[in-house]
This record gives C-alpha cells, sequence and structure tokens, in this order.
C-alpha cells in the first residue's frame, strides 16, 4: 500500500519525531510507514486521517497487488 | 527506562550466579541448599515483568518486531532443549552437562530474541534500535562485556575455577568484539556523506 503521510508532514513542517509525538508511536514507525514497509492498522490509520483532517482514502492508496 | 532496568536486573543476576549460587553445592541443609540455588531466579523474573510492561507500552509495530524476536527466540531454544533432552536421555550427556544447558537457555533466550528482533526491526527501515536509545548497543554490550570480565577475574582469582573463567572470560570477547562492530557501525551511520 502506498500512501501520502511525508507529503502532508512535509506540508506541515513536521519532523518524524513531531508526527510520532502527535501520533504517540515511535520515529521508526512513522517512518516504516512512509516509506510503505509497515501497513498501519486501522485505528492507526484513522488516527493519521484525522490529524491530517483528510479521508483515509486519499491518504492511503492500494498499491500493486 | 526499561533497558536500564533490565541491564540492571542482569547485572545482578551475573553476579548472583557467580556469587551466590555457588553455595548451593557447598550447603549442607536442604532449605539454604534451595535458597542459595534460586537466588538467579528472582532477577530473572523481574526482567520478565519488565519485558513484558516494555512490550505492553510499545507502539503497534514495536509489538510486532517483540513478536518476531519472541518467536524465533522460542524456536531456537525448544530446538536446543529438545536435542539437549535427547542427548541426555540417552546418557550421550552428562547430568552437570545439562544442568549447564538449561542455565544458559534464559541468557541464550534473551540473545535471540535481541538478534531477531534487531533484524526485524531493520527490515521495517528502523536504526537496529539504537539511534534513538540514549544508551546505544555497543556500549549496552561493552558494559555486558566488561560484567562478564569481572565474572571471569571471580572466578578465576576468588573461586579458583580455572576452567569456568575461561569460559566467561571467552563470553566476555565475544562480546566486546560484537561492541566493537556495533560502534564501528554506528561510527559509519554519523559519518558526513562525502562530497
Amino acid at each position: 500500500m502506498n500512501n501520502h503521510v511525508r507529503q502532508l508532514r512535509e506540508q506541515r513542517g513536521w519532523s518524524q519525531g513531531d508526527l510520532a509525538e502527535h501520533l504517540d508511536v515511535s520515529r521508526q514507525t512513522v517512518n516504516a510507514i512512509e516509506t510503505s514497509k509497515y501497513d498501519p492498522s486501522l485505528p492507526l490509520a484513522f488516527r493519521i486521517a484525522k490529524l491530517f483532517r483528510q479521508p483515509i482514502e486519499s491518504i492511503f492508496v492500494p498499491g500493486k497487488d | 527506562m526499561h533497558d536500564r532496568r533490565i541491564m540492571i536486573a542482569m547485572t545482578i543476576y551475573v553476579i548472583v550466579l557467580v556469587c551466590v549460587w555457588p553455595l548451593a553445592r557447598a550447603a549442607v541443609e536442604p532449605v539454604p541448599k534451595i535458597g542459595y540455588a534460586l537466588t538467579p531466579v528472582l532477577p530473572l523474573l523481574y526482567v520478565i515483568w519488565v519485558m513484558g510492561q516494555k512490550i505492553l507500552h510499545s507502539d503497534e509495530l514495536e509489538q510486532r518486531t517483540h513478536l518476531i524476536g519472541i518467536g524465533v527466540a522460542a524456536a531456537a531454544i525448544s530446538v536446543i532443549s529438545i536435542v539437549s533432552g535427547f542427548l541426555a536421555a540417552a546418557n550421550a550427556m552428562t547430568l552437570d552437562a545439562t544442568a549447564a544447558v538449561l542455565m544458559w537457555i534464559f541468557p541464550l533466550m534473551m540473545f535471540v530474541y535481541g538478534a531477531a528482533r534487531s533484524y526485524a526491526a531493520r527490515r521495517y527501515g528502523g536504526g537496529a534500535c539504537d539511534e534513538d536509545e540514549r544508551l546505544p548497543l555497543y556500549l549496552r554490550l561493552l558494559w555486558a562485556a566488561a560484567l562478564f570480565a569481572l565474572a571471569a577475574a571471580y572466578l578465576y582469582f576468588h573461586s579458583g575455577r580455572g576452567d569456568a573463567a575461561e569460559t566467561v572470560l571467552g563470553m566476555a570477547v565475544a562480546i566486546a568484539c560484537g561492541s566493537a562492530i556495533f560502534a564501528v557501525r554506528r561510527w559509519r551511520r554519523q559519518r558526513p556523506p562525502r562530497e
């Protein structure tokens, strides 16, 4: 799955650590999500969507299967 | 915080194992014998509790890497245990050797767990769990190596157990080598890129 988390974070001028603090996760988790090495759980995806005030489907995009 | 607690508890464990546990063999009365023999279990129980707390307070990706680490460690320890069990049952291993294997099960499990978790974290793009830690991994390993070296010195000079001292000293050297590898890797990562 691909996502636009990095772009959204950079638009706000946040570091990975800042976003991690907002989401109450580690910086490694933010990095893994941004590089699409890890797909977040549904609750975390909702937290991300709520933080950026966007629907989930506009942040997370299905990748090629 | 959790890592510091685990390090302190493991330090106490090694000290107890070297200084207190040998008294169990010399004790005649059953109560002190059992007491000395089981004293090393206390710091280990504390370590298990702290690790449970650490996993409980981790986020979902960290919990996944913990799960991978614990799974690999459980598999490795199961194999070692069953091999030791079969060898002991066939009298191919002495009782002392079997007891030695059983005593090293937990430290070995911690080692395999740490290595497997570190590998899993790296697969998810993590920095081997050491960049964000207050105490880098190489320093933690160096601390463990120093501890093992002290234990070896105690065994050699105080207890007169040269064979055991050699084994523990060998472990200290191996851990120190691991520390050096992690220190070099950390230095290379932190080095500014060439123009």
